[in-house]
């Protein structure tokens, strides 16, 4: 869903206070506030950390040479379970489109895959494998996969097809065809998917290592649970945010302009 | 312009889902569609009965013996009902709350750049991150699942209002005026009717997600509900149980989806079948 029909909304008045309410203005009030509120929080409540003491928190566990190891553990266990998720959804999802038998018969299969929490599958995994390696690299794949595949599908399935036809018509060689029409088609869903695979799976490593395992992010997070310490919890739960967000922010979201870069301008003409 | 977009992709993973179902048709495509849940069993007694002991990976039809006696004790319903209410709570908080942010989105620039931050970091935060918020705030205690089962469909249903809201046809507005109709009337006829669709989309999106969350949450912090069952099965190193929770789970969600979300809908737009009224959905 995207929210872009600016031009509805009247550009603020300009007034003297006109900057007080600018875009850019308003978003940073909204993070002073949003500080003002938790350190509030913060103080009245026995149990919530304050922004500072997290801050201090984090300091500390810097200190300790905690935050870049754990951090760089819990991404290697990610970029190869989200690879391992790639080549597979990708296989799956193009095959399913490909021939209507895999379709069928795997539909179901995909559809439960979707449904199934991933801290089911990360304290099955914690049973099965214990403190390692494998438990983490697997939940990613076997939660974020499904995701990938019906978007794939659905990427697969909008091919413009007449298109196709008309380039075949005219002897366009195929992998023309292929470069100019199948893959820009296609891309924008698979890209999509994949954005919405990438948090899934670093969401199902956080909570494999926080549930049974002895490095990572989640695994520092639950520490310091059990320690009674919830100034760590805060701090390495807002580190797994961080991440996310930034990922998301930095390379997803350019990502996925790119690959949509061409639909701009044929918007008002397209059916 | 990127400070105004905010992405969904559970949208997006919605409608795929749609368009993968939607080509079902009757006949040979079943006897597929058995064919490969026949595999899967398949496989797992294969794996189950040859290759692994059973407190390892249980014989399917031992996690069917479990189920059995879970829905004969009756434990199954008792929880589930738990875990139902503490959702529907979070719900009607989350509608209660993301309904009138919405409105202020699509109507007020300034309220649409100050909640951006928010909307956008609710809807892009791991589950983990939500169920640590419940247990640090809340601790042991059911409302911490209501609450961030909250947190979790706020953004869907604030961006679904807003964009709602930006969608109404202005000569309508317009027209309603001109015929001095009064603001309830508009509101009921014009208003809804186009910000009901998209708030439907943004919400059977985060449905499914909400389950997952209030159980995930019941695990870190509850007293009651699917969730703290599924946290014994683990601390009793029962893979029988779990897998046993594990499929009631799946049948719950689907079977609330069928028999639940998708009744509501269709009563919800009976108006477009009857009038053949132009379909006003994202």
């Amino acid at each position: 869903m995207t929210l872009v029909a600016d031009d509805v909304i009247q550009a603020p008045p300009r007034h003297w206070y006109g900057w007080l309410v600018s875009d850019r203005v308003a978003r940073y009030t909204a993070r002073v506030v949003a500080l003002l509120i938790w350190q509030w929080a913060g103080t009245a409540f026995e149990e919530i950390p304050t922004p500072r003491g997290t801050f201090e928190f984090l300091v500390d566990e810097w200190h300790r040479g905690e935050i870049i190891s754990n951090i760089s553990i819990s991404l290697v266990r990610a970029v190869i379970g989200l690879a391992l998720v790639l080549v597979l959804g990708l296989a799956i999802g193009l095959a399913m489109a490909k021939w209507w038998r895999v379709r069928y018969t795997l539909t179901d299969l995909i559809l439960v895959g979707i449904t199934l929490p991933a801290f089911i599958w990360a304290l099955l995994v914690v049973m099965w494998w214990g403190f390692s390696n494998i438990g983490p690299i697997v939940v990613c794949v076997v939660s974020a996969t499904p995701q990938l595949v019906v978007n794939t599908f659905q990427g697969a399935n909008a091919t413009p097809g007449p298109l196709v036809a008309m380039s075949g018509a005219y002897h366009v060689p195929t992998d023309r065809q292929f470069r100019w029409l199948v893959i820009p088609s296609m891309m924008e869903y698979i890209v999509a998917g994949y954005r919405s695979a990438i948090l899934a799976g670093w969401g199902a490593v956080l909570l494999v290592e926080w549930f049974g395992n002895d490095k990572g992010v989640g695994f520092r997070a639950h520490y310091w649970y059990d320690a009674g310490n919830f100034e760590g919890v805060m701090g390495w739960g807002l580190i797994m945010m961080v991440i996310i967000l930034l990922f998301d922010r930095v390379v997803m979201e350019r990502v996925v302009r790119h690959y949509r870069r061409w639909r701009v301008g044929s918007a008002g003409w397209s059916v | 312009m990127a400070a105004t977009e905010i992405q969904l992709e559970d949208v997006e993973l919605e409608r795929a889902v749609a368009s993968l179902t939607a080509r079902r048709r009757r006949g040979t495509n079943i006897l597929y569609s058995i064919l490969g849940a026949l595999a899967f069993i398949g496989f797992w007694s294969f794996f189950s009965v040859f290759v692994y002991p059973p407190y390892v990976l249980p014989a399917p039809w031992s996690v069917a013996e479990r189920m059995w006696e879970l829905v004969v004790s009756g434990e199954v319903f008792s929880n589930f009902l738990a875990s139902f209410l503490k959702t529907m709570l979070g719900w009607v908080l989350a509608l209660g709350l993301g309904i009138p942010i919405g409105l202020l989105m699509g109507r007020f620039r300034y309220a649409k750049a100050f909640l951006h931050d928010f909307v956008y970091i609710l809807a892009n935060v791991p589950l983990i991150v939500y169920a640590v918020v419940a247990l640090l705030v809340f601790g042991i205690n059911p409302f911490g699942p209501a609450f961030v089962v909250m947190l979790e469909v706020l953004p869907g249903v604030a961006i679904n209002v807003a964009a709602g809201v930006e969608s109404v046809d202005r000569g309508l507005l317009a027209m309603s005026r001109s015929f001095r109709r009064r603001s309830s009337q508009t509101a009921r006829s014009v208003v809804i009717p186009s910000i009901v669709p998209f708030l439907f989309a943004g919400g059977r999106v985060s449905f499914a997600n909400s389950w997952k969350l209030a159980a995930l949450a019941e695990t870190f912090g509850g007293t009651t509900g699917v969730g703290v069952q599924i946290e014994k099965s683990f601390q009793l190193f029962s893979v029988v149980s779990l897998l046993a929770w594990m499929f009631f789970f799946v049948i719950f969600v689907i079977a609330v989806e069928r028999f639940m979300i998708a009744p509501f809908e269709r009563w919800v737009f009976r108006w477009r079948r009857a009038g053949g009224a132009d379909e006003g959905s994202p």
